[in-house]
């Protein structure tokens, strides 16, 4: 066989094995799933996608009538331009517990809809935050694009990465958040959330004023029970099935690949780890041992240590769980190119202006970012925009 | 008299299985989460739970003879309970009042759960 037929059979034999193939594009399941994954996945996109009205059980508050309503760009699971209200109430000064998350007021997520029964049963277009509030946050939509990886990094990898005495000074000293049972949370900026699981199923009643076996009850109206004939629906609003394959959706849902990095963005990369970056944004975390193969042992790129950080009274709202107002979730990186606004609720519109915002354990390497030559900044910028 | 006294007896026998289930049939439930309140005066509990974002307050009445235990702990008072102790709850609910069967503090949610 002659040189060029060589190649061109090589390349034959490579491409059948797939050494070639893509990886998968925004929107797209992990790599490796079994058909019966692929079917659940498929089914599970249909319910993220489902458009709830009162009468099949949207409301009586919500903040949107569909997964994908807010989860939409560029596809769904992605990001959106919503922003919704957090509100909790902040008491450093009390014994015990500093936050109170406001539940019996129906916190702490405030719905900014409601439905045409529940407008003329109390004269509201939206759910009122409580005077006990000491702080209203505004919060984006992320994506949640490669999020059944983050869930499935074991725990021990999470508090290897914690140092909360700052034993190594070096400044940073990140911690873990605890949901209410005592479990490492995760999930949401200020990771309170421990599993993907219960983020998916309880986004629904939240979110839509749906209720599910998972959540069986409908939220109040700022504590108070809903008005008897504004919810028709009958409860659970969405069954069990349901719950599963959207989880299975989400959780089989492929984190955006990086692009092909310039030479600038190669030397961007370097930049991102002399100025301190990674010591949050921990470039990679490795998943444990999980039943889905496509989850197991994989490395994932995010860009995250899932630990609580200070950022500083510039970027301080609520707290939650064991997060002050100042604290927050390293957000993960990857995906970041698919972003338009950035930070936890929006007010950065560039990646610069927002490393311009770190402040408390963030602001050595803002300090040191600024401090770079032009060119230097540029191309750590040209890196993020890889992710 | 005797068809009296029989038929008081009959009546009780046959009531006495329905004030039996009355007794019995609060639904049993449980609930694992952090105080967010404890009150010795009305012997109330406030625990908080929830699944993600979607939280749940559970508000318990604590009758004088609930157990309170705690690991290496034989007993403990209401009284020995604090705001952000994990605790499980297993209660019963009837019409807008849930009561307390037993107590456990598990830890504490800075420390997580033993």
């Amino acid at each position: 066989m002659t040189g060029p037929a060589s190649v061109a059979a090589l390349l034959m034999i490579l491409g059948s094995l797939g050494a070639c193939r893509r990886p998968p594009a925004p929107g797209e399941p992990l790599r490796g799933i079994s058909p019966a994954e692929r079917a659940r996945f498929d089914s599970g996109r249909a319910v993220f996608a489902q458009v709830f009205t009162p009468e099949t059980g949207l409301g009586p508050l919500f903040n949107a009538n569909a997964c994908a309503e807010c989860h939409e760009d560029p596809v769904s699971g992605g990001t959106g331009d919503e922003v919704e209200r957090h509100a909790a109430a902040f008491h450093p000064e009390a014994t015990g517990r500093a936050c109170d998350e406001l539940p019996a007021f129906g916190g702490p997520v405030f719905q900014d809809s409601v439905t045409p029964l529940l407008r003329a049963a109390l004269g509201i277009d939206r759910e009122p935050v409580p005077p006990a509030a000491t702080a209203v946050a505004a919060r984006t939509t992320p994506d949640v694009l490669g999020f059944g990886l983050l869930d499935a990094v074991p725990d021990s990898a999470i508090l290897a990465l914690a140092d909360p005495d700052d034993r190594d000074g070096d400044g940073i000293s990140g911690r873990p958040n605890r949901f209410f049972d005592g479990r490492l949370g995760r999930l949401g900026r200020k990771a309170l959330v421990p599993t993907l699981r219960e983020f998916n199923d309880g986004a629904f009643q939240i979110e839509q004023g749906i209720t599910s076996p998972s959540v069986p009850v409908e939220g109040t109206v700022a504590g108070r029970p809903l008005p008897a004939g504004t919810d028709p629906a009958a409860d659970p609003e969405l069954q069990a099935h349901a719950l599963v394959v959207n989880d299975a959706f989400v959780r089989l849902l492929a984190p955006p690949a990086s692009i092909k990095a310039s030479r600038e963005a190669r030397r961007g990369r370097d930049v991102f780890t002399q100025t301190g970056c990674a010591a949050c944004h921990v470039p990679a975390l490795r998943t444990g041992d999980n039943p889905i193969a496509a989850l197991k042992n994989k490395e994932v790129a995010a860009y995250t240590d899932l630990l609580l950080h200070d950022m500083g009274a510039e970027l301080a709202d609520i707290c939650f769980g064991l997060a002050t107002p100042s604290e927050f979730r390293t957000e993960p990186l990857m995906g970041l190119r698919l972003a338009t606004q950035f930070l936890h609720d929006g007010r950065a519109k560039t990646p610069e202006q927002a490393i311009d915002l770190h402040g408390g354990e963030g602001t050595r390497s803002r300090d040191l970012f600024r401090a770079l030559p032009a060119e230097d900044r540029a191309a750590l910028v040209a890196f993020l925009r890889t992710l | 008299m005797f068809r009296s006294l029989s038929l008081v007896v009959l009546i009780a026998a046959a009531a006495s299985p329905h004030l039996r289930a009355q007794q019995t049939t609060l639904p049993h439930d449980r609930v694992r989460g952090a105080v967010r309140s404890v009150d010795t005066r009305t012997r109330t509990l406030e625990v908080i739970t929830g699944v993600g974002y979607a939280l749940r307050l559970v508000r318990l009445d604590v009758p004088a003879d609930v157990p309170i235990t705690a690991a290496g702990v034989a007993t403990l008072t209401l009284g020995d309970l604090k705001p952000g102790d994990v605790v499980a709850v297993s209660f019963g609910s009837r019409t807008g009042k849930s009561l307390a069967y037993s107590i456990q503090r598990v830890g504490r949610m800075e420390t997580g759960p033993r």
